[in-house]
This record gives C-alpha cells, structure tokens and sequence, in this order.
C-alpha cells in the first residue's frame, strides 16, 4: 500500500511525527512526502533512513518530493506483526471526540446521564476503538469526581488512547486533578484526527 | 541592523560591534557594568522548571563575560485570562530561586498581557574594566573547555513532539536550569583569553564568532566534544530542530568538515542551545588544572574539545 502526506506548511517536529504515524501503522511499504523547507526534508529523509526506508527525492518548484520504500530488514518482522496483529482484530480505527461532559441538548441533566451511560457502552466497539480526546467541558469527565473514571482506566488498561486537552485543563483549573490519560496538544489533537480511520464527536 | 546608527560614548567598552554575550559600560577604573537581557516561550510544561530555565539563561551572559550578577528585572508576557495566577507565580517564583542562587536580587519589571506566555529577565552585573571575557582575544595554543554536554535543542524539540521519557525531560531540565556560576568564579583563576556561553548559535556557531576576523583558526576534536546520548537517539530519527540547519547554513563557509563526518553530529554541534556551557579559551600549561578544578567542584561534564591554531584563519576544522 502507498501513502501520501503532504507536510507543506508544517514546521519541525510536525512532519517527521506525521510520517512516524504512518510508519508505525504498519501497512505502507511506500510513502511520498511532500515538503516545502530544508529542515524538513533533511529531517523526514532521515527519520526514514532510521526506519530502514530508502527515499529518493525530486524538486517540485520550491518543494521536495520524498518517496520512501521500505527495505526488506531486519525490524521488516517486527512491524509485519504488529501490522498483522491490527488487522485481524480490526480494520478501522475509530476516535471518539468528547467535547462536552453531557450528550445532546434538551436537558443538561440528562445529557449527563447519556454521557455516562455511552461512555461505559463503548466497549462494544471492541478493539476498533483507538482513542478518546477530551476537549473544551469533555476533559471534565477526566478528573477524580467523574461518573466513568472507572470506564475509562479501564480502557486505558486495555490499549485505549486517551488524552485530555492541557488548555482545557488549565481553564477550568483542573491540571492537577486529571485522573486518566495523557495531557495533550492541539498539535497531537490534529494529527490524531488525521490518523484516524473514523472520529465520532460527541458534542 | 549594522545600517543603524546608534549611541555610544567613550565608555562603551563591550557594545554592539563584536556580537557579545553582553554589553560593557566603564563607570570607573575600577568598575564596568554588564547588561544583557534574554526571553523565551516556554519550552518545558512545568512552570517553576521554566521560570528556572529561563533565569539561568539570562544570567549565563553575564558569567559569559566574566563577571557578577547583581540586579534583576523580570519581563514577563502572559495570557492571564486563560491560564491564571497560580503558573505565573510558580515561574517567577523558579526565576527567584535561581537569582537567590546566583546572589543577585529582583529590582521589579514589567509584564504585559499576551496571548503567548514568554518569559525572560534583563539582568546586571560587575566586573573589572580589565578582567572582562569578551568572546574574542583566542591566542595560538589556547585550549578549548566546554562545561556543559550539547543536545538540548534536538531534545527540546523531542520533548514538543511528545517523545521524550519523564527522565530525559528531568535530566535536560536540571542541565538547563544549572547556572554557570560555579564554571565562572573557577576559570576567573586561570590564564583565559576568551569566553562565550553556548546558545542559539550551537557550538560551531558559537566558535565562529570567537574566530571571526581574528586571523585565527580552532581545530575541534569532536570525539571529545560531551554530547547528551538521547540528543544522539533523537537526531538520527530526525527531531533536529529548524536552528541547527539556519546556523549551519550561515557557517557553512567557516567550517571544514572530513568526509563522511557523521551527520548527526554534525547537527549536534549546531544544535541551539537553552542556557548552555560556557566555553572557556584557557592557556595550555594550566588547561588540566582548569579541568580538574571544574571536576571537584562539580562541573562534572566539563571537557576539552580543541584547540587555537594560527595557520589558519578564521576557519573551524573538524576532526
């Protein structure tokens, strides 16, 4: 299978970390990146040489034109299985949006009850649910008082992603008190959009 | 800005012209002053550990130059609506805690609201009008003496793409927010000709300006020079920041490389700086005793990585 990003516009470390992304799902023997600044390529060229991906360039006016093709190594093993083990289990990958702590509009008390009940339901979802990002009020439902924090360990135990957005954190004063997941940023935030196979927001 | 004309007077004695660490003004025979000021976004999350980083960073320039700090200013940008009190007062409190250590004391500053947080401190020291370091004055056979290892731009940048463990986060942070106080009151003793503090510049960048128009040329011996090993993991897998390619790129005509030199450190060695070592031109005869002088009073990482030459000129030659 053969990707293309374009990282035009993005300074470091955004397109090394984009092509990482797509390194590291496994099922691209080749990927063409485009790119508008020495640095990066430089920077990208590299990255693949540590991959043991051979890249070849071409000038597209101001732009480089890096096309990678992974050499049949040693790490080739490693990330076959860690490809295959993903595939037999699930074909998409779904990110879940959160952006409120309550599920619809009508009712504020019992958009909370919603959010509680989906949030402890999603498991249904299986092993097709990679992520779930807090975002604005959502982060919330990250925190010691939260009705799901038992939930949500529960899937960070199991393999789930889960991030809090740090500037949400911070505006509701909550930085110290976030019980499950990673602290992200909008950078993360944009690149795990790009990533994923689906993004359901909740909102 | 060279196009500009500005003031100067007579006692000017550090001032634009040579691209200093700091700038030196005679008050007597006896007295100069050091000024200098540095700010900066953040570039760790923890904001005590930033407001550390950022006050050792500004004061480095003035041990740069050889002397004492003594006053401070904070200048402070802050987006006091979406972050509130509570991480302004653990920055500014991390910034006290490294004037307290240096000896010097806050006099006030200024702060103003912004969307970006950005700190800094504009900071004022003394030195005698004849013992001052300026970042030229290199003689044939002088050595070399870095005292802090290179990386912390390839790690910072690490860190901004979330890559980096707590503990390499930890370690470069200390390294950072480490004052340079002790490696200057140390080599105040010995024979030195010239002194820098490492910053944006990197390294190469740094050495450049030491030999720029001084008919004088540096060999750097860089199996020698400390480098932090995750700078190495993190500059083969690419994270290399902008400013390392900007200050090779500007320096590409000073430095003589071998072939096949290994191009990740290569990038180290232009790698920006946040408050990095000083590098110390010492003479020869007393470099040891300059070395194990740094060592016991714990300088620990502090190394020799070359040596002047005068047959060239204004030329780095890597080994």
């Amino acid at each position: 299978m053969s990707k293309v990003i374009d990282a035009r516009g993005l300074t470091c470390p955004a397109p090394v970390l984009l092509v990482k992304d797509a390194v590291e799902q496994g099922k691209h023997t080749e990927i063409t990146v485009l790119v508008d600044n020495e640095a990066s390529r430089e920077n990208v060229t590299r990255f693949f040489g540590s991959r043991a991906y051979a890249v070849t360039e071409s000038r597209e006016g101001t732009d480089f034109r890096l096309k990678a093709l992974h050499e049949q190594g040693s790490n080739e093993t490693e990330e076959t299985v860690v490809m295959k083990e993903h595939n037999e289990e699930s074909d998409q990958k779904i990110l879940l949006l959160v952006t409120t702590d309550r599920f619809g509009s009508g009712d504020d008390e019992l958009g909370k009850k919603l959010m509680i009940n989906y949030l402890k339901t999603i498991k249904e979802m299986g092993p097709d649910l990679w992520q779930i990002i807090f975002v604005n009020g959502g982060v919330k439902l990250t925190v010691e008082s939260s009705p799901v924090l038992g939930e949500l360990q529960e899937y960070e135990r199991a393999g789930v992603i889960i991030l809090a957005c740090g500037t949400c954190l911070e505006h509701f004063g909550l930085t110290s008190m976030k019980k499950v997941g990673s602290t992200t940023n909008m950078l993360d935030i944009v690149t795990a959009t790009q990533l994923a196979g689906k993004v359901v927001t909740l909102g | 800005m060279s196009t500009l004309d500005f003031p100067t007077d007579a006692n000017v004695l550090v001032g634009l012209a040579t691209a200093d660490d700091a700038g030196v003004y005679r008050i007597s025979d006896e007295l100069a002053l050091i000024q200098t000021v540095d700010f900066f976004t953040p570039i760790v999350d923890d904001p005590f550990d930033f407001g550390r980083i950022a006050a050792a960073n500004a004061l480095s320039d003035v041990y740069a130059m050889g002397g004492i700090p003594k006053t401070a200013m904070n200048i402070v940008a802050y987006p006091i609506k979406t972050m509130g009190r509570e991480p302004l007062q653990e920055m500014l409190a991390g910034g006290a805690t490294m004037l307290r250590q240096a000896g010097a004391v806050l006099l006030g500053g200024h702060s103003v609201e912004d969307e970006e947080l950005k700190y800094g401190l504009s900071v004022t020291g003394f030195v005698h009008p004849k013992k001052i370091l300026a970042n030229q004055g290199l003689r044939p056979g002088d050595c070399l003496v870095l005292t802090k290892p290179l990386g912390t731009g390839i790690i910072n940048t690490a860190i901004k793409a979330g890559l980096a463990s707590a503990e390499t986060i930890s370690t470069v942070t200390e390294l950072m927010a480490t004052l340079n106080k002790v490696a200057a009151r140390v080599m105040c003793d010995f024979s030195v000709s010239a002194c820098t503090d490492i910053t944006g510049f990197g390294l190469l960048g740094h050495i450049a300006e030491m030999v720029s128009g001084s008919g004088r040329g540096v060999v750097v011996e860089s199996g020698k020079v400390p480098v932090l090993p995750e700078a190495r993991e993190f500059g083969a897998m690419g994270f290399v920041p902008v400013g390392a390619y900007k200050n090779r790129e500007f320096r590409k005509d000073m430095v003589v490389l071998p072939d096949a030199f290994d191009p990740v450190l290569r990038d180290i060695l232009f790698d920006p700086q946040t408050s990095g070592g000083l590098l110390i031109g010492c003479a020869e005869k007393e470099v040891p005793r300059l070395l194990s002088r740094l060592h016991v009073e714990g300088v620990k990482d502090a190394a020799i990585i070359g040596y002047v030459i005068d047959s060239v000129k204004n030329t780095i030659l890597l080994k």
